[in-house]
């Protein structure tokens, strides 16, 4: 007895192919690729394409305002959600968070109003974070709280989504799909499926936070 | 979902005459229609046009690959532990995701937006053996809660004004009152957020899957496609065959070309290459992954001239192009898939014997093929559709609404060529008719004019609290 799966492919196989005469490929493009690959270009490439998406880039030259904004977004809150400390680009964040007595919420409370992650890569070209699942990093820290605040490092800032899979590719494929998860985060969680008005954060965090360490 | 599309003219005949419809369905089209214009010529016309070769020639590359890109698919996704079903019809997928809800013991079940679970009616299956399904897309969850039809692709309810989802919130959820799009997306984001917390299964659809690496790649902006593929212990990803591209290069290329033509955005928001269960060392995930590839029909469809057809990567911008969706919205169309691709997709897959109206309700006037992302040449397949109806002997039940009229459509040049977005103001002038081969429903009938004035114009002044 054949499978579904054999009869299937068969039935494909059996078939003339479609589209018997393609053209050669044509050469890549690139939609939105930034002029300016310089470290200020592409950083200020990011900040502004960020703001575009109403998410709020924030340049830190240091630790301590960078820590100091964190904690201004938290506010009275007793607990938030975050990655492990050593997989954020921030040094000194759980000291402050420990001795201002906030606790970290387990993952998955939905009373918890922030979450805290790194991110693997930003693209300038799109404003976007690039995430990859693994050890201490929760994937529900970008996800389940309705306030998110990424923080990267400014050399994490490549041109676009082509350029990083160009270094999964040189680092082979087995580092693409190592990690159970790769996502992109373009802006904040939106619809627009009430009568074609934008409303911010139906599942995910309407409120993002992108804070540079320059 | 059964098929009804050999009613296409008496639920277009009601959809015509509807003020709600016409005014949610002219917004919808218009909004979407304006939206990828800017987004996809934002760099130049030529570029965006270069853009939009390159992603249908690698589509084009990918179905006649099709048999051998599936078998690495399948290879790769098995050795990243993901469990590989292959679904000869939709009663196999039903059977299936039951199944492995019974082992699971699950009661509670949450969806993300997916076209082919409709196509195979999955929700119905559920309930009939006592599990409780949730959408959690805010428009798919509309639609579930006023036991109807999607009728886009990607805007399911664009044929409902505000104000009828207001009533609807009210009546079935005890919603208080409220004017305000965003205080009611708050309010039903409270309500579903207990559904993912404790969700057994999260089901998906799946908008592409990368044959290279055996990712399984979901799009959504609302943040409940990422919600139930992390959440729940399970995830069942229900896929048609013809979803397989070769490369996460050409991932790449359909992130940039997707969003602009579904909803002019750059990006959308979440972005994701699903590689398989929670790894060991990861802190949450599902601990089991399922991806059923569906044919129910595809490889039949495999075999034609309307192959072309298995390229459409369901951005729904064929249908806010088209003169005749913009005024039918998209139930007469009887089936899942609405609008031009729909009257391709629904005789190819379902039987021309069960679509006959379908390939007469367009004007051919080309906006569909020109505005596709992959450069699907859909007056092709309609024109071959409408050779293969008279060959077959099917034309007696069209003729009445597609021959006869195709005069009248013809009379009025300008809305037969006129991308009906400008609609809104081409109805004051022109008779009471619809474009081309439609002509026909509106003989008896009179086509209600456009607003003069738009939705937000008097939006703004009802909330203003001024007569409008
Ligand atoms: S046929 Fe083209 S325009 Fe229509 S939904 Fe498919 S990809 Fe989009």
């Amino acid at each position: 007895m054949t499978s579904a799966r054999d009869r299937i492919l068969g039935k494909l196989r059996a078939a003339q192919k479609p589209f018997d005469e393609l053209p050669p490929a044509p050469p890549k493009r690139y939609m939105s690729r930034p002029e300016d690959l310089s470290a200020e270009g592409l950083r200020a490439r990011f900040v502004q394409e960020v703001k575009k998406l109403s998410c709020i880039p924030i340049e830190h030259a240091d630790a301590e305002s960078a820590i100091e904004y964190i904690l201004g977004v938290i506010g009275e809150d007793s607990s938030v959600i975050t990655w492990d400390f050593e997989q954020i680009p921030l040094t000194g964040l759980e000291t402050a968070l420990n001795d201002r007595g906030i606790q970290r919420g387990q993952p998955r409370d939905d009373k918890v109003r922030v979450g805290i992650t790194g991110a693997v890569a930003a693209f300038a070209s799109t404003g976007s974070l690039m995430m990859t699942s693994g050890a201490g990093k929760p994937r529900i820290a970008s996800l389940l709280p309705p306030v998110h605040i990424a923080v990267i490092h400014g050399n994490q800032i490549l041109p676009d989504f082509d350029t990083w899979i160009e270094q999964k590719r040189a680092e082979g494929i087995g580092s693409f799909n190592r990690p159970a998860n790769n996502f992109l985060i373009t802006g904040s969680s939106r619809t627009s499926d009430i009568a074609m008005e934008s409303v911010l954060g139906v599942h995910g965090p309407g409120e993002v936070h992108v804070v540079i360490l320059v | 979902m059964k098929v009804d599309a050999n009613n296409f003219v008496s639920v277009a005949q009601i959809a015509v005459n509807d003020p709600d419809l016409q005014e949610a369905v002219s917004l919808g089209t218009y909004n979407g229609y304006s939206k990828r214009l800017v987004a996809m010529f934002s760099n130049g016309h030529e570029h965006g046009e270069a853009m939009r070769q390159q992603a249908a020639a690698m589509r084009r590359r990918a179905i006649q690959k099709l048999p051998d890109l599936l078998e690495l698919a399948e290879k790769n996704m098995t050795a990243n532990g993901i469990k590989v079903l292959w679904a000869e019809t939709a009663e196999d997928v039903r059977n299936m995701v039951l199944d492995i809800a019974k082992k699971r013991n699950a009661k509670l079940v949450a969806k993300s937006k997916s076209m082919i679970s409709e196509e195979v009616a999955l929700n119905h299956a559920f309930e009939e053996n006592g599990i409780e399904v949730v959408e959690t897309d805010l428009g798919e969850y509309i639609i579930q809660l006023n036991k109807e039809t999607p009728s886009h692709i990607v805007m399911p309810v664009m044929h409902r004004t505000k104000r009828e989802i207001r009533d609807l919130f009210m009546r079935e959820l005890n919603m208080p009152f409220t004017d305000d799009a965003a205080e009611m997306t708050a309010f039903i984001r409270k309500h579903l957020r207990q559904v993912f917390v404790n969700a057994d299964i999260g089901i998906s659809g799946g908008n592409f899957i990368i044959a290279e690496s055996g990712s399984l790649c979901l799009v959504t902006n609302e943040g409940n496609g990422r919600m139930v593929t992390a959440m729940p212990k399970v995830h069942i990803g229900i896929v048609g065959i013809e979803k397989v591209i070769e490369t996460i290069e050409d991932y790449a290329t359909l992130t940039q070309i997707l969003p602009r033509s579904a909803t002019g955005q750059q990006m959308t928001v979440y972005m994701q290459m699903i590689n398989g269960p929670r790894r060991e060392d990861e802190p949450d995930g599902p601990d089991e992954v399922y991806v059923i590839l569906v044919d129910n029909g595809r490889s039949k469809v495999y075999a034609t001239k309307y192959a072309e057809a298995l390229t459409c990567i369901r951005c729904g911008a064929c249908l806010n192009a088209c003169p005749v969706y913009q005024v039918t919205g998209g139930h007469a169309y009887g089936w899942v898939y609405s609008g031009p691709i729909g009257a391709v997709i629904t005789p190819a897959l379902t039987g021309l014997e069960n679509a006959t109206p379908l390939p007469q309700a367009s004007s051919l006037c080309g906006k569909c093929k020109q505005v596709c992302p992959v450069d699907i040449d859909i007056p092709r397949m309609l024109l071959d559709l409408r050779h293969e109806l008279v060959e077959k002997g099917m034309t007696d039940k069209i003729f009445d609404v597609g021959l006869k009229a195709w005069s009248i459509g013809n009379r009025s040049p300008k809305l037969f060529i006129m991308g009906g977005a400008v609609a809104r103001f081409g109805t004051r002038f022109l008779p009471n008719r619809l474009p081309g081969p439609l002509g026909g429903w509106t003989k008896y009938r009179d086509f209600p004019q456009f607003a003069p004035k738009p939705f937000r114009e008097l939006w703004k002044e009802r909330k203003k609290g001024k007569p409008s």
